[in-house]
């Protein structure tokens, strides 16, 4: 039986690059790499204009809060530290390295130098830190603090290699080619944990990956390799939780309230460089693919490489491109700036003509046909959400639960309407939010001031 | 090397694909399903059925184009609904029918039922379930005339009329009715054909079958519970196969804009519809009460909607009697 959830949908998966192995990008001669790659804090950079730095060491850390150091990833001289607007049109700094193709090691990276069952939690946790590891599935959430807030409280391991996302084949690669370092972290992670095993949760679109971690595995019966449904979105976490333990994850709360810890398969794999190598997460797959790349291949290319280079190197367009996508398809973002860099959570780049992602709808009609409910991963009423949010109905927003939508897409993919239902969503979530926020501002504004407090009353009262 | 394209790119939120679906796939799919139907009713009642259908299509077309022109809007008449609408209408009359009367009924389809309430989507009652109701109660004669299939004569009564008077008529069989062989409107007389385009539409995943289903199911339980004329399975065959049941169950109750989106909603109103369907037949002044049980349920959709609205996902109901 295969493990799946209600819900969801079907999308053509475009799998363009699933055979192709992952090629090393050669160290480009510039690369760009932005202070704030994880949710939480900006870094600072430890370093200066002008400074010599070594591949691997540390550019820039976050002294208080959320957030985990970014390093150099390669050797070079630091030729400016910029700020830019990113997509979303919010200031970003990213320290500008000039590659001296000398390929120079930090020093400071050593092996541990003894088993790696051996290290404590803490140890562990600050290693991971160290080594600037956030989660490499798209959520940049930082892995040290996942780590440290689940210790003690989870029973259940999961690695999730779902990549359920259409044209993405990161993952999967990683677990054809390296399946003995995906065993290798689901144990250290196991025995940081204290769990009995491992549950590896791969989709069924990605079988010979399986057995390639089956064959991995050798005699290690506290791994367990979960097969599941080939439907979008079975990575997102509440729905992996609800596929392999039947369990739903409670609104606003999160998987370790469960007993469950999750991580995605490469962010796992370099949880156990980071402790084992003391490697800091300098480089990491991404697919490049798209109707628009010549040769879509996967690449294992420098955090900080533009992802211009990225599609030259697999052979530039071959067709005018309308849009130019870091992440998948469903949830990915689109560019504005072909120099903008691959980043920790950059599992794709696409380009896309515009025949495949299509003028955008200026007309558009809800036909009630149900689609969109019945593709719900979270269960709502997508129709009705958007039809409320765009009349700025919040209180029927809310009444449908329009802040449990996790803007999967699903809905907005299957809409034979074309209603940008998930934009909408998300616009009504926005406005409910500063509504939320300037509603809390202005009680503790009011708290402040009991005197005005009780002159705002007294109309009331006459 | 940097910038190997410098021309402009396109910044919008994801999700950056879409399926192929579309209102024009998705009405092309329904004008297939009713395709059998259509040709079994020039088998039956001659080129007239064939000449009237086309007819109420190139008015329904016309009515939503000149419409749309006119409040200056963008024609929408390629995503083929307004010709799916007028194939419905034309169904559901007689092929006796005058002609002139699908010029209101068009009208009334397309300007009053759909597009005064905001064009597609937006209508509250199915437009064709609408206009032959409004044909129907406006010039009752016409509707009250059908041709005997194969052959010009003319006659009074479906198998569904004479069932009301209390008989059971000898002249069709059971076996008839389901291939239609019996009096009737234009696209309603042959199960058969209405059967494969139901098929069509269930493979195609365009309907699921929820609605008919409990439509029929509920007509046929009670048909056979209390037949009004002849044995329980000579009233059951009668009451299912003749008069609008299967094409209605099929083809208008699942219209998208007028149904319930959740498979619990569309029970609900499968068997809503179905027991308005009986009540009218059985105690009203009709014979048929398929459109109005229809019409009436329309109405209902968004309570219904509301009423199953599925319970969001980590949304765990909490229990009462928290405060003790």
């Amino acid at each position: 039986m295969l493990y799946t959830f209600k819900g969801g949908i079907h999308i053509k998966e475009y799998k363009l690059t699933a055979a192709e192995p992952v090629q090393r990008l050669p160290a480009p001669a510039r690369v760009r790499i932005p202070l704030s790659q994880h949710i939480g804090a900006p870094c600072t950079p430890t370093v200066s204009v002008g400074d010599t730095v070594d591949k691997g060491q540390m550019i820039g850390d976050v002294a208080q809060g959320l957030g985990c150091p970014v390093h150099a990833t390669v050797s070079g001289r630091v030729s400016a530290i910029e700020e830019v607007f990113t997509p979303a049109g919010r200031k970003m700094r990213r320290i500008v390295i000039e590659n001296d193709g000398e390929d120079r090691l930090c020093p400071d990276i050593a092996p541990l130098g003894r088993p790696v069952c051996d290290i404590t939690p803490q140890e562990c946790v600050e290693a991971v830190r160290l080594a600037g590891v956030s989660g490499m599935g798209g959520a940049t959430f930082p892995t040290y603090a996942k780590i440290s807030s689940a210790l003690g409280k989870v029973d259940k391991l999961i690695i999730n290699c779902a990549e359920c996302e259409p044209f993405i084949t990161a993952d999967h690669r990683l677990m054809l080619e390296e399946p003995r370092s995906v065993i290798n972290g689901a144990e250290l992670l196991a025995s940081v944990f204290g769990t009995e095993g491992a549950m590896i949760a791969i989709e069924n679109n990605k079988l010979d990956a399986a057995q390639a971690l089956r064959d991995a595995l050798g005699e290690n019966g506290n791994i367990h390799i979960k097969i599941m449904k080939t439907k979008y979105p079975q990575g997102d976490e509440r729905q992996l939780i609800y596929a392999l333990t039947g369990k739903e994850l409670p609104a606003g709360k999160l998987p370790s309230d469960l007993g469950c810890v999750i991580f995605n398969v490469e962010t796992c794999v370099n949880i156990y460089r980071a402790v084992n190598e003391r490697m800091p997460l300098i480089e990491r797959i991404v697919t490049v693919s798209g109707d628009c790349v010549s040769a879509p291949k996967n690449v294992l290319a420098p955090i900080g490489t533009s992802i211009s280079e990225l599609i030259s190197f697999c052979g530039g367009f071959k067709r005018k491109p309308e849009k130019l996508i870091i992440g998948g398809p469903m949830m990915g973002v689109a560019q504005w700036d072909p120099d903008t860099p691959v980043t920790k959570g950059t599992n794709a780049v696409l380009a896309f003509s515009e025949e495949l992602c299509g003028k955008a709808d200026t007309r558009y009609a809800c036909l009630h046909c149900g689609k969109c409910v019945r593709g719900c991963p979270m269960h709502l009423m997508p129709l009705y959400l958007a039809q409320y949010a765009s009349i700025h109905d919040y209180v029927m927003c809310e009444k449908f639960s329009i802040m449990s939508c996790v803007e999967c897409g699903s809905c907005t993919y299957v809409c034979p309407g074309k209603v940008p239902i998930v934009q909408l969503i998300r616009m009504g979530k926005a406005r409910i939010r500063e509504e939320a926020a300037a509603a809390a501002a202005a009680k503790q504004a009011s708290e402040l001031r009991p005197a005005e407090k009780e002159t705002e009353k007294k109309p009331v009262r006459q | 090397m940097n910038n190997e394209y410098n021309g402009l790119l396109t910044l919008s939120p994801s999700p950056h694909l879409k399926s192929g679906d579309s209102i024009q796939t998705v009405m092309r799919d329904v004008l297939i399903a009713l395709a059998p139907a259509f040709v079994w009713s020039i088998v039956a009642f001659g080129v007239m059925a064939a000449v009237l259908t086309a007819l109420s299509v190139a008015l329904c077309v016309f009515f939503e184009a000149a419409y749309q022109l006119l409040t200056k809007q963008k024609v929408t008449v390629s995503d083929l609904s307004a010709a799916v609408t007028g194939v419905l209408l034309a169904f559901n009359l007689p092929s006796s029918c005058a002609w002139w009367v699908l010029i209101p009924g068009a009208f009334f389809a397309i300007v009053i039922v759909k597009q005064l309430f905001g064009g597609i989507g937006k209508n509250v009652v199915n437009p064709a379930i609408a206009a032959r109701i409004f044909i129907f109660v406006s010039w009752p004669s016409q509707l009250s005339v059908f041709k005997e299939p194969m052959s010009d004569a003319v006659s009074s009564a479906t198998p569904l009329a004479s069932a009301k008077t209390g008989i059971i008529s000898a002249e069709y069989s059971a076996l008839d009715s389901f291939l239609g062989f019996i009096p009737g409107c234009i696209g309603e007389v042959s199960a058969l054909c209405l059967l494969l385009g139901f098929a069509y539409l269930l493979v195609r995943r365009v309907i699921s079958w929820h609605i008919p289903a409990a439509f029929v199911g509920t007509v046929a339980l009670i048909s056979f519970i209390f037949p009004q004329a002849g044995s329980r399975t000579e009233y059951l065959a009668v009451s299912v196969l003749s008069g609008g049941l299967l094409l209605g169950a099929v083809f208008m109750a699942t219209d998208y804009v007028t149904s319930p989106v959740t498979s619990g909603g569309k029970l609900i109103f499968g068997v809503g519809c179905g027991l308005l369907t009986v009540m009218i037949r059985f105690f009203g002044a009709y014979p048929e009460g398929v459109s109005f049980a229809i019409m009436i349920m329309n109405l209902l959709v968004w309570y219904i909607d509301r009423l199953t609205a599925p319970r969001p996902f980590g949304r765990i109901r909490e229990r009462r009697g928290k405060k003790e």
